[in-house]
């Protein structure tokens, strides 16, 4: 925002012989806020520069789209796991719902072409990450119990129901199905399409609508909110549609890109969401978090994995490294954000 | 004034050249104080002129300052709370920070709880036996196993007080103190200081209500935008003269309430209830009336509002806007029926403290300043800036966090927020505790402003004067029921006094 426009009142904070320690003050509010608002660009750039550097193949357009394909399941459920973090909530169940999600999916790409089929196929993903948003919200915000729990049952319940439902993957998805993970307009992959329009979609509602402002109000202060007239139960239960829909998406374009349908997908998907919301700087007290941090967080993520796996670090070590990098990127923020006073 | 003479001069803590910079602002600007042992220092100044930032300097909270300080002719370098406190230095926040969740003995003990006789354990029952012989000796009743939440604004900040006194501190440092409490609680707590100073103990006593400082400082100190302006013996002070160092010009602190024709009633209760806090309430409010809700702590005047506005809907009786009954079980529902309110607690209830003053500001009038659910950043931030200029709010831009905000000027944004859309009924809950005096008489305009427009305003206040002042009539409460309603020539401070303190039923036929 512009931290620029100064007010008259505090403008007067010394005249003459005073202007010094005044001008000081300002010099280090720029320092320090470009720390606290950008240090994660000057992460994510430091980590390509590294890679590119470290590994010639590294740097190619190829591996760029690559990169940005991977990272768009993760971010487009990302995007929805901000809304929740943002209200003081979380949303463990995701990877769960992507999993439920997929396979009736999968279900209907699998058989004859038909508009129905082929309809079905496409939208039922997004109904059931609605529905199981919407189960999740009337839960939390209806009977009023803890996000973690909630979440935590369904992650468990909806993984249970799918893989009663139906063990053994599917694979022979009609080949119109490929074109969602697969196709790209241009050079540009279509689900990295999607994630951009996402990005921008959620970041106009969270920085212009009122519906935003509310997410920010009623994580910040809840009881606020009430008192101001805001309708706190239905904001709760509206993020976690919000997450669910995201999940659908992303459950469309995560099947579609692999062609397969498994009861199995997804499973630490909540955790790589958070990791990038949390890396993004977002609060899990509620309130404070950034939609396009999110998203530069799940890049930093992506750019990891891609770098390490190039650099032949094994598995293992590359798990080792990203847990010690999450620690570390939300321990800095506090630090900086301490500076300040 | 006796600065440069040997530590025996009784100067306890000299503080020299004291400057303290937040990004883009300079709170304290190379200040000089001396505080002197068994003397009650005033400190006063606008919102934001760094009263509380040079107070927490000497607590050891702000290790980045500059400047020199020496406590008990000794010179110390402050780096943190614990070293201020074993050098003698007890700070009475502004903000309440007690935790909610333990006792009034756990947070008056709070780090230096006394230990069992088993070596790592703690003594509640020692704790709690201190506690009780403290609260008696400070004349507060409270039950030192009670938990803090269940406490009111009001007694937790005598809590705070009681902490701070426990500490039996060379320097005891009260941070507007009184800003909810009543007359009694402050002649209590004036005797106490007093008695705290009579034994050697210094009192820095900040404070917005001019007629507390004239009434228990020996010296008063006046900041100005992070300048030390004067300091001066209290018997060389006015008012007047007082309010012109403070704010740099001559200011009127009463505002005379104009004139109104009273219309319709707008707002009325009848037999209001709520098990345990108050029952059988029953008045109007017509428009264009400001009504006055006066009584002790622990009235339950709060909570007649809090049920009115839904916060805690009462369990029984009926609630009248426009003379149409209305169910009032949320803030929303109160909202929709055209009431609004203030709300006491405005730490819990009011601020969004890590979001931008801007979004604290405009969260009432979004509605009116979106369209399709769009809000109107450039009409927002008009808005904004006149609240701004109206009411006085010191701050460095529109999107400072209101965390960063001096304690009133954290006030001045939520009453802010309400004075944005006017209601048809607006309760004003405490509406000018810890603001300066030049915002408190913008406050009273606007609320003026307001009935003159044909609303109906109900002003809780703990401040006789503005009670006073400002109400057509006046409702006095006693133990959770209306004890007795004055007209505005009828009132007087002792007739309302009398009645809030429940000794007769005073000069009523
Ligand atoms: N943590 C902080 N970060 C940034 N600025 C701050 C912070 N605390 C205070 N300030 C600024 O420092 C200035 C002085 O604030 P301070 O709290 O000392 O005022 P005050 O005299 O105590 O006012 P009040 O009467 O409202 O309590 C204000 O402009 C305020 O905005
Ligand atoms: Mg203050």
């Amino acid at each position: 925002m512009n931290e620029r426009e100064v007010w008259s009142r505090a403008g007067a904070a010394g005249g003459g012989e005073e202007g010094e320690p005044g001008a000081a003050a300002v010099r280090r509010v720029s320092l320090a806020t470009a720390l606290r608002d950008y240090g994660i660009y000057f992460a994510l750039v430091v980590l390509v520069i590294y890679f590119s550097l470290a590994v010639p193949q590294f740097r190619t357009t190829d591996n760029a789209l690559l990169i940005l394909l991977q990272v768009s399941t993760i971010g487009i459920i990302a995007i929805g796991m901000t809304f929740t973090i943002l209200t003081a909530g979380i949303d463990l169940s995701v990877g769960s719902l992507l999993a439920v999600a997929g396979m009736f999916s999968g279900v209907f790409a699998q058989k004859d072409p038909t508009t129905l089929n082929v309809f079905l196929a496409l939208a039922l993903p997004i109904f059931i990450g609605l529905l199981g948003g919407m189960i999740n919200g009337l839960v939390i915000a209806g009977a009023g119990v803890n996000p973690l729990i909630v979440t935590l049952g369904t992650l468990t319940a909806f993984r249970g129901f799918i893989v009663w439902y139906r063990v053994n993957p599917i694979y022979d998805l009609q080949p119109y199905y490929r074109i969602i993970g697969q196709g790209s307009i241009g050079p540009v992959p279509i689900p990295v399409i999607i994630l951009l329009l996402m990005t921008v979609a959620a970041y106009i509602i969270l920085n212009y609508t009122r519906y935003g402002r509310y997410v920010y109000v009623v994580g910040g202060n809840p009881e606020a909110a009430r008192a101001a007239g805001i309708n706190v139960p239905l904001m709760i239960f509206s993020v976690y549609v919000i997450s669910g829909f995201c999940v659908g998406l992303s459950a469309l374009i995560f099947t579609s890109r692999l062609m397969a349908a498994q009861a199995i997908s997804g499973q630490d998907f909540n955790l790589q969401a958070i990791a990038a919301a949390v890396v993004g700087g977002a609060s899990l007290f509620g309130g404070r978090g950034k939609i396009t941090n999110t998203i530069v967080g799940a890049l930093i993520m992506g750019v990891l994995f891609n770098g390490l796996v190039m650099l032949n670090v094994p598995a293992p070590i590359q798990q080792m490294i990203i847990g010690v990098i999450i620690i570390a990127a939300v321990w800095l923020d506090g630090i900086l954000r301490q500076r300040r006073h | 004034m006796s600065s440069g003479a040997a530590p025996p001069d009784g100067i306890v803590v000299r503080m020299r050249q004291i400057t303290k910079i937040f990004p883009g602002t300079v709170a304290v600007n190379r200040v000089d104080l001396d505080i002197r042992a068994g003397e009650i220092h005033g400190v006063v100044g606008e919102n934001g002129a760094g009263k509380s930032t040079l107070m927490r300097v000497l607590a050891g909270l702000y290790p980045d300052y500059t400047g020199d300080i020496e406590i008990g002719g000794q010179v110390v370098r402050l780096t943190n709370p614990r070293q201020a406190r074993e050098l003698g230095v007890a700070l009475v926040h502004q903000e309440l920070s007690l935790v909610p969740e333990l006792t009034v003995a756990d947070n008056i003990f709070l780090g230096r709880e006394p230990y069992a006789r088993i070596p790592g354990l703690i003594s509640r029952s020692a704790a709690e036996a201190q506690a009780r012989g403290l609260l008696r000796d400070i004349g507060i009743h409270l039950n030192p196993a009670a938990k803090v939440d269940r406490l009111s604004v009001a007694e937790r900040q005598l809590v705070e007080i009681a902490k701070g006194v426990s500490l039996n501190p060379r320097v005891l440092i009260l941070d507007e103190p009184t800003s909810s409490l009543t007359y009694q609680e402050i002649r209590e707590l004036f005797r106490v200081i007093r008695g705290l100073a009579a034994k050697g103990t210094a009192i820095v006593y900040i404070s917005h209500k001019l007629d507390e400082v004239f009434a228990v400082a020996d010296r008063v100190t006046v900041l100005r935008d992070g300048h030390r302006v004067a300091t001066a013996p209290i018997m060389e002070w006015t008012e007047a003269g007082l309010i012109q160092a403070m704010v740099g010009r001559d200011l009127s602190t009463l505002f005379p309430r104009s004139e109104v024709e009273v219309r319709d009633v707008r707002l009325e209760v009848r037999h209001l209830g709520r098990r345990g806090a108050f029952r059988h309430i029953s008045f109007q409010v017509r428009g264009g009336e400001v009504v006055g809700l006066y009584g002790l702590i622990g009235s339950g005047r709060s909570e007649v509002a809090e049920a009115i506005y839904g916060l805690t809907p009462a369990d029984e009786g009926e609630i009248l806007v426009d003379g149409m009954s209305v169910l009032i079980r949320t803030p929303r529902d109160a909202i929709s029926h055209g009431i609004a309110m203030t709300p006491e607690d405005r730490r819990l209830r009011g601020l969004v403290s890590m979001l931008s003053l801007r979004t604290n500001l405009s969260l009432r009038a979004l509605r009116l300043l979106s369209r399709l659910g769009f809000v109107d950043q450039s009409r927002e931030r008009a808005e904004v800036d006149r609240m701004i200029h109206a009411l006085g709010i010191r701050t460095v831009s529109q999107t400072t966090e209101v965390a960063n905000l001096s304690g009133g000027t954290q006030q001045k944004v939520v009453i802010g927020r309400w004075l944005m859309v006017p209601p048809k009924v607006l309760i004003l809950d405490e509406p000018t505790r810890g603001i300066d005096v030049g915002a408190k008489a913008e406050v009273h305009a606007i609320i003026d402003g307001l009935a003159g427009d044909g609303l109906a305003v109900l002003l809780i206040s703990s401040e006789l004067p503005e009670i006073l002042g400002m109400s057509d009539r006046i409702l006095v409460m006693k133990n959770g029921t209306l004890g007795d309603e004055f007209s505005r020539r009828e009132a007087t401070e002792e007739r309302i006094m009398a009645v809030a303190a429940g000794l007769t039923v005073a000069g009523k036929a």
